[in-house]
């Protein structure tokens, strides 16, 4: 496998500051020297930055009541 | 020495809260959870309110649809309040919670058999030219139509996620849970997290590239 090959696959672990220091400085020294491998690390860290910015669906009112009634009477129905 | 004695006890006490901090330890949850146990429906109704955005969403991003996000929500709840006063609170209430929530996401999947759980392989989202156009909306916060626009996108390219890369994206990227957490919610490896979440997040950014490069977004 190249070495632009063998760093594909361990990119998000780089993103998420998860690799030994030694795999760390090689990864960084061979961004250092490709382009291609840096585009896809930018490109990569903005896929990330963009689908954690989306924010969360919340939960519809009617939908907030039902499930907080439901959870309520059947706890009681099963204690009675 | 009395003295001694309480600076002692105090300090543990500091080291100790410390400690349930840094793994995970609400406090709140913490006190919602022994009012529970002694007796109390409005620790109940807390309980919800706390968590059911955050169940109801996940849900949503796992199944799809509205009427299966508050089914799992409501499952969730039930189940945990069930078995709530045998929890004994060596991991976050917030990751057991999660953890009955993923259960029934996949609970749901195979009572409608309709969703294949294939594999990404890593060959197919290499791509060749290096060539990605993905934007940087942190230098545009008020492109409100472009982030609907791309939120669409992103949207769509989560549910095309075959289910097992779906679930271990929105427990990393979205909830925020760590390898380690979501292994153990998924109930898989830390290698298997990684693995799966590399593959989830290169589908997507293709998805995006390619939308952009179509111009679905920000014509």
């Amino acid at each position: 496998m190249s070495e632009c090959g063998r760093h594909f696959e361990r990119i998000s672990e780089y993103l998420d500051g998860e690799l030994d220091q030694e795999t760390l400085i090689e990864i960084e020294r061979h961004l250092s020297e490709c382009r291609r491998c840096e585009n896809c690390v930018e490109s990569l860290r903005r896929t990330i930055a963009l689908c954690r910015g989306m924010g969360r669906e919340d939960v519809p009112a009617e939908a907030r009541k039902r499930i907080k009634e439901k959870v309520l009477q059947c706890l009681a129905e099963e204690s009675d | 020495m009395v003295e001694h004695k309480v600076k002692a006890r105090t300090l543990s006490k500091v080291l100790n809260a410390t400690c349930a901090i840094n793994n995970g330890f609400d406090p709140i949850d913490h006190e919602l959870i022994e009012s529970f146990k002694a007796g109390s429906s409005e620790a109940i109704e807390r309980l919800v309110e706390r968590y059911e955005n955050r169940l109801f969403s996940f849900g949503l991003r796992m199944c799809g649809h509205q009427q299966d996000a508050e089914d799992i929500a409501q499952e969730t709840f039930l189940s945990a309040f069930r078995h709530l006063d045998r929890f004994r609170q060596e991991t976050p209430l917030k990751n057991w919670l999660f953890k009955i929530a993923a259960r029934a996401c996949f609970r749901r999947r195979r009572k409608k058999k309709g969703e294949p759980d294939r594999k990404i392989s890593i060959e197919s989202l290499k791509q060749d030219d290096g060539d990605y156009v993905i934007p940087d909306l942190s230098e545009k916060p008020d492109e409100s139509v472009i982030r609907n626009e791309l939120k669409a996108i992103i949207d769509g390219a989560v549910r095309e996620l075959p289910p097992k890369y779906r679930m271990v994206f929105n427990l990393r990227d979205i909830e925020g849970f760590s390898t380690e957490e979501t292994a153990g919610i998924a109930g898989i490896s830390e290698q298997l997290v990684k693995t799966r979440l590399h593959r989830a997040r290169l589908f997507l950014r293709k998805k995006i590239s390619a939308a952009y490069k179509e111009g679905a977004i920000g014509r």
